[in-house]
């Protein structure tokens, strides 16, 4: 049975050198609906990334730069993206070839649709 | 202050509510940002140590914070009664009292405050601002109205705290806060990125692993440097990013870039610190992402080797 | 007041999960309440009293498990307004002990849960395996224990 948020981590799973697709809590940092391939461990990039994107917008809030939209995390093997609401954020894990101008538009717009 | 401290604090203070362990305590958390909490731990220790100045000047500075002016009038106004060589009190009072334009109140006040504290360069920058004013005022029949900076309070309690806005068309004069950079020996490292930049709409800044500012600088609108406040804010998004990548299995962190309302921010670790660079949103994200690295290599020069 | 712990191999797996976890309180005990060791408290009387409280909860809500889904509960959760409480059983070689965590806003369950996962791999490589000859838990030598234990963690011993 697919949930409310299936459509969304379906959709952002199909960009090439995406490897997960997640909607997480962002409060608790845990998965509410998740489209994974194996090998991804889910619960670690949903707390992790939740509680850097809390961070980022705790942080950007009290610096006077207002709410925080998307964030994209760098690493040496892979990135991370991350757009939210207010409750819930979409966390995506990807290869570094990924396109990221086309990932963040697609998100931004994911994220419209979450509380 | 470290969360740990803060827990150690209010451990502390629980254990013992009538130590005076509230002092630092609500500094801790005003500085944190945990405004109400902090006012009730100063409320607290005010009301169990009514005679110390130390408590109600707390309890004001954090009102300041919160935007209560009338409550942080009245704590530093008992400081004042309690002791009235208190340099901190007569700093706060003057300049709410050149926020709501009392110039000559402020004037007197942060006449006593630079008696007291002849050293203080911020205080001497602060008088002669608002003597400018008061001459202005003389001079012009146009209204003029003074907004007051509470984040730049936060960073530097009874600093470079004031900002000027303007209705009417002022003569052109240096803020406080940019006296006070002024009066800065390096000014090599402020000026760091500036030729990398898209003028004054954004800024570059490399802090150390304690979120200091090392080099470069966030200058506003109205020419306050708010580097150190703005680095103390985004610094812990680094210690984040650390924490995540030990257990992602992704290597290290090479960038973080994030979007919000105002402006595009992006990140990169340097040596034990970290670069930032944060623009205004009209600036596309590619832009602050290439300054960002155009920054880094910058900064690894000025650090003398590998970033 | 920071870490103290009445058995050595604690101190290393309880250190990371408190630095990995950012929690404020983190107590490894017995599920009778015997304390192992504890970061965050700074008061004896306080962790004898999260141990025994800890050790009373676990026991209804492992009954409660029982009694619903044929077994305990092996995690309980408590949202606060500001703070949160986790307790969460560990299988260790010399039997079943219990974690109570602590934790803010700095903090979260989603991160709580998955550093669990890490202490608890810690432990069944750093804990003892069981003493086999040991003596029984007797009640009359529970409360000397529990003292002992708690007099080691506040150097007083």
């Amino acid at each position: 049975m697919s949930s409310v948020f299936s459509t969304l981590t379906e959709s952002l799973i199909r960009h090439r050198g995406v490897l997960g697709a997640m909607v997480v809590g962002l409060d608790d940092g845990l998965i509410v609906e998740s489209t994974l391939q194996i090998g991804v461990n889910g619960n670690a990039f949903a707390a992790l990334t939740a509680s850097l994107y809390r961070k980022a917008r705790r942080s950007a809030a009290a610096a006077g730069f207002g709410a925080t939209g998307f964030l994209e995390l760098t690493a040496e093997q892979g990135r991370v993206c991350t757009a939210g609401g207010q409750e819930l954020v979409l966390v995506v894990v990807c290869e570094s070839r990924v396109n990221v101008g086309m990932l963040r538009v697609e998100l931004l717009r994911a994220a419209e649709q979450l509380p | 202050m470290a969360s740990d401290d803060i827990r150690a604090l209010s451990e502390a203070l629980a254990a013992d509510p009538a130590s005076l362990a509230f002092v630092p305590l609500g500094e801790a958390l005003r500085r944190r940002g945990d405004l109400e909490v902090a006012l009730r731990v100063a409320l607290r220790g005010a009301e169990r140590h009514g005679t110390r100045p130390d408590a109600h000047d707390l309890v004001a500075r954090i009102a300041v914070d919160l935007g209560d002016l009338e409550r942080a009038i009245v704590e530093w106004e008992t400081v004042l009664r309690i002791d009235p060589a208190h340099a901190g009190a007569r700093k706060g009072l003057g300049f709410i009292c050149f926020q709501l334009g009392r110039l000559e109140e402020a004037a007197s006040h942060l006449s006593v405050a630079l008696s007291l504290s002849p050293g203080d360069g911020s205080l001497a920058a602060a008088l002669q601002t608002v003597r400018d004013e008061l001459a202005v005022r003389e001079e012009s029949s146009g209204r003029s109205t003074m907004q007051f900076s509470r984040e730049a309070m936060a960073a530097d309690p009874g600093g470079a705290a004031v900002r000027q806005r303007q209705t009417a068309d002022p003569p052109a004069r240096p803020t406080l806060g940019l006296a006070a950079v002024r009066e800065q020996p390096d000014a090599d490292a402020g000026a760091l990125f500036d030729d990398l930049l898209e003028g004054q709409r954004s800024a570059a800044m490399l802090l150390d692993g304690d979120g200091l500012v090392l080099a470069g600088r966030y200058v506003s609108a109205d020419g306050r440097d708010l580097a150190a406040l703005i680095g103390a804010q985004l610094s812990g998004v680094s210690d984040e990013a650390t924490r995540a990548m030990r257990h992602l299995g992704l290597g290290g962190w090479r960038q973080i870039v994030f979007e919000t309302e105002a402006a595009s921010v992006a990140m990169a670790p340097s040596r034990d610190g970290v670069l930032l660079v944060a623009a205004a949103r009209p600036i596309p994200l590619g832009f602050v992402r290439r300054v960002l690295e155009r920054a880094l290599a910058r900064a690894v020069e000025w650090l003398g080797g590998a970033a | 007041m920071r870490f103290s712990v009445v058995a050595s191999w604690v101190e290393t797996p309880l250190k990371q999960f408190v630095d990995d976890a950012r929690v404020e309180i983190a107590v490894l005990m017995h599920p009778n309440g015997q304390v192992l060791g504890q970061y965050g408290f700074a008061r004896s009387v306080d962790v004898m009293t999260a141990c025994a409280l800890a050790s009373a909860i676990h026991a209804s809500s492992s009954e409660l498990g029982r009694q619903l889904e044929g077994q305990p509960f092996s995690t309980l959760h408590y949202m606060g307004r500001d703070r949160q409480i986790f307790l969460g059983s560990i299988a260790a070689p010399s039997g079943a002990l219990l974690l109570l965590a602590v934790f803010d806003r700095e903090s979260s369950l989603g991160l709580v849960q998955l550093f669990l996962e890490e202490f608890r791999a810690r432990v069944a490589v750093s804990a003892p395996p069981p003493v086999l000859d040991g003596p029984p838990v007797m009640q009359e030598n529970f409360e000397r224990d529990l003292n002992r234990n708690l007099a080691q963690l506040f150097g007083r011993a």
